[in-house]
């Protein structure tokens, strides 16, 4: 919790001596409760003060980081607990437990190689597996250098103290995340991350308990600490998940402040589905088809979106395959996920065209329309600025079908020789009305698309 | 060191509804007085109650695994209610009059009347009749079921900031509950309550309609602005504390991440699993933000959903609550 000015006062010198450029010690602490100022502007501050402000400002939540490189992610450092107060800073990581037992050396690398791969691009995100999560049995410490040479973070799900030693030690460069196995005894995997310097995850049958071993495992020297929460049923998972973000929010025990771990098992999407809205920061999945991660993916970016500006694209015209000044030319709103979803429609129809994203701020086509946003003369204004008369040569322009409204004002705005053409209403069907309305009045007009 | 961790208390509570009266057996829904399935912290008198939808006429455009379990009775209304209570345990239903739309049928206030009869005749538990759209055409074949079912305690879906003065009259005059409908906006759900309550809408018989975003397409915004009515509700607002209903199931298989079949898009694994996975994240999700009454399309979808609530609300005690975390995939201390 943040100190009054009242409190850092008592904390200051009081000789008024004016070196922080202020008054009065009291105008100072007042501008330090107010976070406009920073404690290093008074040379005389003893080291009580500092510490004090010093805790006070850190983040409630510490912020944790799993691997290294291009691929290391970095969790926790969240300040709210509903997203329309500020946003929800960093997402989930979404880890693949693997299981390498009875693989060979060479399905192993097929499985880690088939997930490495997978890239899927959506409304401005590119959705990847962020971590593999290694089941410790014989094979582990081979599966585990795999996953980690080829960039991925790994979670060892630790069996027993001596194997999860013999991973850690091998990738320890690559800050894997330590699981302990459930109700293990901490000391000696505390140990083991605090000697390796690696993150550690901390369970514990009830709330009290969580806490007090979280804040052990600190004071034995790990820095880096995720909880893991008692979660037997959905409704004490989520009575935990709430009460772990409340209670850190609120710095009631130090043991709370850290990011949460969740593991999946087969068959429970609902589970994760819990974890993503409700403040889990590292969830490992057990399921790898797409018919579950699509869906998990596409929650935490819903989630994960700042409330107060929507994803947006950088408005101007953009190339759908290679375009001639003979292709037809779409006009859309610049929000990512009206843009997505109608460029990989236009891609999927075969036939190149231009784009003309619009500034709409960030807005679908039919809200921006509602908000005077994606009018007529603003689309026309955009597509003068986006020179798209000197593009292409058939001066017309095929706008979405929902706003019919707009193509009396648009062909007025953008003036002498221009055609408005009003496409139809769901993206998905670009492709038919490419074949079946653009195709036979392309070829009236002279041109072929 | 013990933790410290106090009770959240709230001033206010959501108003209870209920629904389905006359020959109905009725379905309570709202009461509580804390944030969303905080069941650790606040009392809920109700669990959230679970609809299915089911047309007037073949709803062509579900895709193939949502029609498939409902084989044999798409746009026979009376027979697709019978299964949807006795085979698949619909709390209640909602009877989408969509054939009454000018494009899909334009079929008349008396035809969608009779079709709302049958299925009142056929089973007992509340409807929802959804008409077809804002315009003139939706009041008139609302206000001819309303009539010919009064007593019933159907409710009337939606009245929007626009038009309600037809339904909030018919509503009053008929004994039915009403749904307010507004686009994804705290003030102006407010603005309608209040306006139907000047229309002598008693607001113990509203729902709140806030408008679905489907996962991926809008949720994050339904999300926040329900967290926002709750929060308000709870802190005494007297014209948003009416329970909020979602049209989950229209959303969810709206989304081309739903439809599209697996040969198209290999990373995306099966068609069927995935629509309804994305049926079941959009449903949870909205029950979290505050939905006290869920509108599915997909009975395994129920199922589902159902079975989570049971966690929080059953009747049976919780087994094993204090347990630790047992998944195959995770061993546990013996192995040290
Ligand atoms: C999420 C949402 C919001 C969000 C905004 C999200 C955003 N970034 O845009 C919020 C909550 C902020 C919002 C606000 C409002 N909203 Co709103 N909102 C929605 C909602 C639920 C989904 C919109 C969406 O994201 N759609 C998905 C995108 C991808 O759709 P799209 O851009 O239209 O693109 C599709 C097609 O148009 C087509 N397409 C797009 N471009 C092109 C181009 C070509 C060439 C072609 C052929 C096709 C094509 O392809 C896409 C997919 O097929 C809709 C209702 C619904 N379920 O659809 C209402 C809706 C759009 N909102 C509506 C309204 C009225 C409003 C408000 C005015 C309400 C108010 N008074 O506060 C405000 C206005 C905003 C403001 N003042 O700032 C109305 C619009 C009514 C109308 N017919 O004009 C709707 C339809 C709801 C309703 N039924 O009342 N809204
Ligand atoms: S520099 Fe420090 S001691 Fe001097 S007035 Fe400012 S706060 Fe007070």
């Amino acid at each position: 919790m943040p100190l009054t000015g009242l409190q850092i006062f008592k904390l200051l010198p009081n000789t008024n001596c004016k070196k922080c450029g202020y008054p009065t010690c009291l105008t100072f602490a007042m501008k330090l409760a107010a976070g406009k100022e920073a404690l290093e502007k008074c040379p005389d501050a003893s080291p009580e003060a500092k510490a004090a402000l010093g805790a006070a400002s850190a983040p409630p939540i510490r912020g944790v980081t799993v691997g290294r490189g291009d691929r290391a992610i970095t969790v926790g450092e969240e300040t709210v607990f509903f997203r329309h107060e500020k946003t929800f800073v960093r997402h989930p990581g979404l880890f693949q437990i693997f299981d390498p037992a009875g693989l060979t050396a060479a399905e192993r690398d097929a499985k880690l190689d088939h997930w490495r791969a997978i890239r899927i691009e959506r409304a401005g995100e590119t959705f990847q597996v962020d971590g593999i999560a290694v089941v410790e049995t014989a094979e582990s410490v081979a599966a585990a250098v795999a996953a980690s040479d080829r960039g991925f973070p790994v979670a060892i799900l630790a069996a027993t103290l001596p194997g999860a030693t013999a991973i850690a030690e091998r990738i320890k460069e690559h800050r894997p995340l330590l699981v302990p196995p459930a109700g293990a005894n901490l000391e000696g995997y505390a140990a083991l991350a605090a000697r390796l310097g690696i993150p550690l995850v901390v369970g514990a049958p009830d709330l009290a308990s969580l806490a007090d071993a979280a804040r052990d495992a600190a004071r034995a020297g790990v820095t880096d600490i995720l909880l893991e929460p008692p979660g037997a049923d959905p409704r004490l998972l989520h009575h935990s998940l709430s009460a772990i973000r409340r209670g850190a929010l609120d710095r009631i025990h130090p043991g709370l402040g850290h990011p949460v771990f969740l593991c999946v098992g087969a068959g429970e999407i609902e589970k994760a589905v819990l974890g993503i809205t409700k403040f889990a920061s590292l969830v490992a999945l057990a399921d790898c088809g797409g018919e579950t991660w699509l869906p998990l993916w596409t929650l935490r970016q819903n989630i994960y979106t700042d409330p107060q500006k929507p994803l947006q694209m950088d408005p101007g015209l953009y190339a759908i395959g290679e375009p001639n000044d003979r292709s037809p030319l779409l006009v859309t709103s610049n929000f990512s996920l009206t843009y997505f979803i109608v460029s990989t429609e236009a891609e999927a129809s075969g036939v190149a065209c231009h784009l003309a994203v619009v500034d709409a701020e960030g807005l679908s086509v039919l809200t921006a329309w509602s908000a005077g946003k994606f009018s007529g003369d603003r689309v026309a204004k955009a597509l003068r600025e986006m020179k798209a008369a000197e593009r292409v040569s058939h001066h017309t322009v095929i706008i979405p079908g929902y706003v019919p409204v707009i193509s009396g004002e648009l062909e007025d705005a953008l003036g002498d020789g221009w055609h408005v053409l009003v496409g139809p209403q769901e993206a998905s069907d670009i492709a038919p009305f490419f074949r079946d309305v653009w195709g036979p009045l392309a070829r009236d007009l002279g041109t072929h698309p | 060191m013990s933790l410290d961790l106090k009770p959240k208390k709230w001033a206010g509570a959501l108003r209870e509804v209920t629904l389905g009266a006359g020959s109905r057996r009725p379905v309570a829904v709202g009461g509580g007085n804390g944030l969303p399935l905080h069941t650790f912290e606040a009392a809920f008198p109700h669990r959230p109650a679970l609809a299915l939808e089911i047309t007037d006429v073949d709803p062509v455009r579900w895709v193939e695994s949502v029609r498939q379990p409902w084989e044999g009775v798409l746009g026979r209304p009376a027979e697709a209610a019978r299964r949807a209570v006795a085979d698949f345990g619909a709390d209640l239903l909602l009877v989408h009059l969509m054939g009454t739309h000018t494009d899909r049928g334009n079929r008349s206030p008396e035809q969608a009347a009779a079709d709302v009869g049958a299925v009142l005749e056929a089973v007992n538990v509340p409807l929802i009749v959804k008409g077809p759209g804002a315009g003139q055409k939706q009041n008139t074949v609302l206000a001819r079921v309303a009539e010919d079912c009064r007593g019933e305690g159907l409710a009337l879906h939606s009245a929007t900031n626009e038009d309600y003065k037809t339904l909030a009259a018919v509503a009053v005059a008929y004994g039915h509950a009403l749904v307010g409908e507004s686009p994804i906006d705290v003030n102006m759900a407010k603005q309608l309550n209040i306006l139907l309550a000047d229309s002598n809408v008693d607001l113990n018989r509203v729902l709140i309609d806030p408008l679905t975003g489907g996962l991926g397409y809008g949720l994050e915004y339904s999300y926040s602005v329900m967290e926002r009515i709750r929060l308000a509700a709870l802190g005494g607002d007297a014209m948003l504390n009416c329970p909020i209903v979602c049209l989950v199931g229209e959303e969810a298989w709206k989304a081309k991440e739903a439809k599209v079949p697996a040969d198209k898009e290999p990373l995306w694994g099966s068609q069927r699993e995935r629509g309804i996975h994305w049926e079941v994240a959009t449903a949870m999700t909205l029950i979290e933000a505050g939905a006290e009454v869920v509108v599915l399309r997909h009975p395994e979808t129920l199922d589902r959903i159902r079975k989570q609530l049971d966690s929080w609300f059953g009747s049976e005690p919780s087994h094993d609550r204090e347990g630790v975390v047992q998944n195959s995939f995770r061993a546990t201390d013996e192995h040290r």
